[in-house]
């Protein structure tokens, strides 16, 4: 039974993992832009939904509302202020990268500063487990976190498969000059990349809000986890860094079922350096020849 | 010519100024975690290391105003230790407060070989207690607060399964160390130990485990966010059993967390309603300045700022410089020391003696905790 419970548990974590590594993925992918604010991106829509709906006391859905659009806004707002500039004057990979941990830390002391850096989280019954066969129990935030998963997907599938934007999207990340032939603007089509990137942490902070809890450190675990599934996916591939995120969620949850609490974390490190030995491409990534 | 004038009389002013600044000032040092996840701590520590500093100034008991110099430590060893370096070889402070078991480790080699004290108020690892005789601590220590816990649950409660989830660290190591040596001698057992990583923050997989176990009590040995974390995804996850803490537990934080409700911690025995006139004080004062009542993290700063301003009273009034090493003879030469709490001595080793007391979260939101049980 504890098996089970493992993999019942491994799956809600999986199921946000895989929400956030896809957003990265989509960011990453795209623009080739090493978005390591994404965790900050998290962590603000987190802080905004706790504090729209026990703060102001909104209804819930005014409150994932505000947490959708703050975390659009700080996305779009990065990518045309930050990242844009930088491109512009052919700043290094590094640079961008150093930037973006800068903007990472900087959130992280602003939310700290804004809203306190203790522990937070949304009183809500949903996060209450119930034993549903002996020895097995589950909230209804673990369903939640799994069927929100599922229906973003297929919205990001059909998003990606089936709109101009969406196709334009995933022509950016094969050959953004083949898109400029086309003439359309990889500048505004990065901007789509980021609104959308950032959208997809919105499900994962709202439940890591209601069922773990937050503190304003909270972006840097997404972001790793992010890294880690976007390497084992293949960079680029969305379908891969989804089924990476879910796997790392399951196999940090059931490690604990034969090995000690301590190996949870070390697990997901474990897939990535096998990865990175054996399948340096990932799940879905192409092989490249340099 | 005028423009050069202007600029020496405004430099020597400036000298001035510094100098006399200098020369008024006593100050001490801090290292505390003033950002990451656990500034919660820093803020709570503050608040009575300056009330401390307040009384004393107030009081006229040095020849300058006492000053404290914050140095972040995000309470890792590593920025601890950086810390430190600049108060002892940039600042020169004699005295540094301390918190955090592997901080204050780290630490200690400076202090010892700098010969400047260094205190604890927050860190409970038994091993503070062997950091050398420039370390001081005014909290009684995890072996102290262990045993008193585990005491009280086996023979006033009748439990006797312990399972542990520590923060893998020296602090979790050390109170793993002394679950294992004290349960069985009370005729209970340690059945399981779970070791989490310091930025862990997902526990459901842990409670599925503590659950499969069956254990009469849990034992929580971690800090800051992470503890709040650990507790409302225990009770989340269908875990029932008794949840018991040290001292780490009398933060605000677990004070108004529901799923805290009926969880025992240690610490230290104050009595709040004391006569005693530093105790009511630092209550009264505390309480006018913050609204709330004080807790013994509180006390402990106050008491760590409080051992410094009588020791360099006696110092001055002797014509003695305010150094590390007169300090420590100082305390040596102290038979007892008028703190809150009342009237208390150190140990050889450096560290303060005093009561534990047993208590428990009530859970009304209101930030109260209830008195169990008081231990010798």
């Amino acid at each position: 039974m504890l098996f089970l419970q493992l993999l019942a548990n491994g799956l809600q974590v999986g199921a946000i993992y895989a929400l956030t590594a896809a957003g990265f993925s989509l960011i990453f992918g795209s623009t080739k832009i090493f978005h390591f604010a994404h965790g900050a991106t998290f962590a603000i829509a987190a802080y905004l939904f706790h504090f729209a709906l026990a703060g102001m006391g909104l209804h819930w859905t005014f409150a994932v509302a505000v947490a959708a659009i703050s975390a659009v806004v700080f996305g779009v707002l990065l990518d045309r202020f930050m990242y844009a500039p930088i491109q512009r004057h052919e700043g290094s990979f590094f640079t961008v990268f150093v930037a973006s941990f800068g903007i990472g830390i900087v959130v992280q002391n602003l939310l700290g500063s804004l809203f306190g850096r203790g522990f937070m989280s949304v009183a809500t019954p949903l996060s209450n487990s119930v034993e549903v066969m002996p020895g097995l129990y589950l909230s209804p935030l673990n369903g939640l976190a799994i069927v929100c998963a599922i229906i973003c997907f297929a919205a990001l599938h059909f998003f990606l498969t089936r709109t101009f934007v969406g196709k334009a999207l995933r022509a950016l990340s094969e050959n953004p000059e083949l898109v400029r032939m086309f003439g359309l603007s990889p500048r505004r089509l990065s901007t789509y990349a980021f609104a959308l990137g950032s959208l997809l942490v919105v499900p994962g902070a709202i439940f890591t809000a209601a069922g773990t809890g937050i503190n304003p450190a909270v972006g840097h675990h997404v972001m790793l986890i992010s890294l880690a599934a976007t390497i084992v996916g293949g960079i680029g591939s969305l379908r891969g860094a989804a089924c990476a995120g879910l796997m790392i969620g399951v196999a940090e949850n059931l490690a604990m079922w034969k090995l000690g609490t301590q190996w949870s974390e070390a697990i997901t490190f474990a897939i990535l350096f096998f990865f990175i030995i054996f399948k340096p491409s990932g799940f879905f990534g192409r092989a490249t020849v340099s | 010519m005028l423009r050069k004038i202007l600029s020496s009389i405004a430099f020597a002013i400036g000298l001035f100024s510094a100098a006399s600044v200098q020369a008024n000032d006593i100050e001490i040092g801090a290292v505390f975690p003033l950002s990451g996840p656990n500034a919660t701590y820093g803020d709570i520590f503050m608040s009575g290391a300056d009330l401390a500093a307040k009384h004393a100034n107030d009081d006229g008991m040095l020849s300058g105003d006492l000053k404290i110099l914050y140095e972040d430590s995000q309470a890792l060893p590593q920025q601890g230790v950086v810390a430190m370096n600049k108060l002892v070889n940039v600042e020169g402070v004699p005295y540094v407060l301390s918190a955090f078991t592997g901080v204050s480790k780290a630490i200690s080699t400076l202090a010892q070989r700098s010969r400047t004290v260094a205190v604890n108020g927050g860190g409970v690892g038994p091993d503070l207690a062997e950091l050398g005789e420039y370390f001081w601590n005014v909290i009684p220590l995890a072996n102290n607060e262990v045993g008193a816990l585990a005491a009280y649950a086996v023979n006033d409660l009748g439990h006797k399964r312990f399972t542990l989830v520590y923060v893998d660290d020296p602090l979790g190591e050390s109170i793993l160390n002394e679950l294992e040596k004290t349960l069985p001698s009370l005729g209970a057992e340690l059945v399981e130990s779970h070791s989490i990583a310091a930025s862990a923050q997902q526990f459901s997989g842990v409670a599925a485990r503590v659950r499969s176990n069956n254990p009469d009590v849990v034992y929580v040995a971690s800090y800051g966010s992470q503890q709040l974390q650990i507790v409302k995804q225990l009770r989340d996850n269908g875990v029932k059993a008794q949840i018991a803490s040290y001292s780490a537990f009398s933060v605000p934080g677990i004070q108004q967390q529901e799923e805290a409700q009926g969880a025992l911690f240690t610490t230290q025995s104050i009595d709040w309603d004391s006569e005693d006139p530093v105790t009511k004080r630092f209550v009264d004062d505390y309480q006018a300045m913050h609204g709330k009542n004080p807790t013994s993290y509180i006390a402990n700063y106050y008491n760590a700022v409080r051992v410094f301003a009588l020791l360099a009273q006696v110092l001055e009034e002797q014509d003695k410089e305010i150094t590390g090493a007169n300090l420590l003879a100082q305390r040596k030469a102290t038979d007892t020391f008028e703190l809150v709490g009342g009237e208390v001595s150190f140990q050889e080793n450096g560290t303060l003696l005093a009561p534990i007391q047993v208590l428990e979260v009530d859970g009304s939101g209101s930030g109260k905790t209830v008195f169990v049980k008081a231990t010798e």
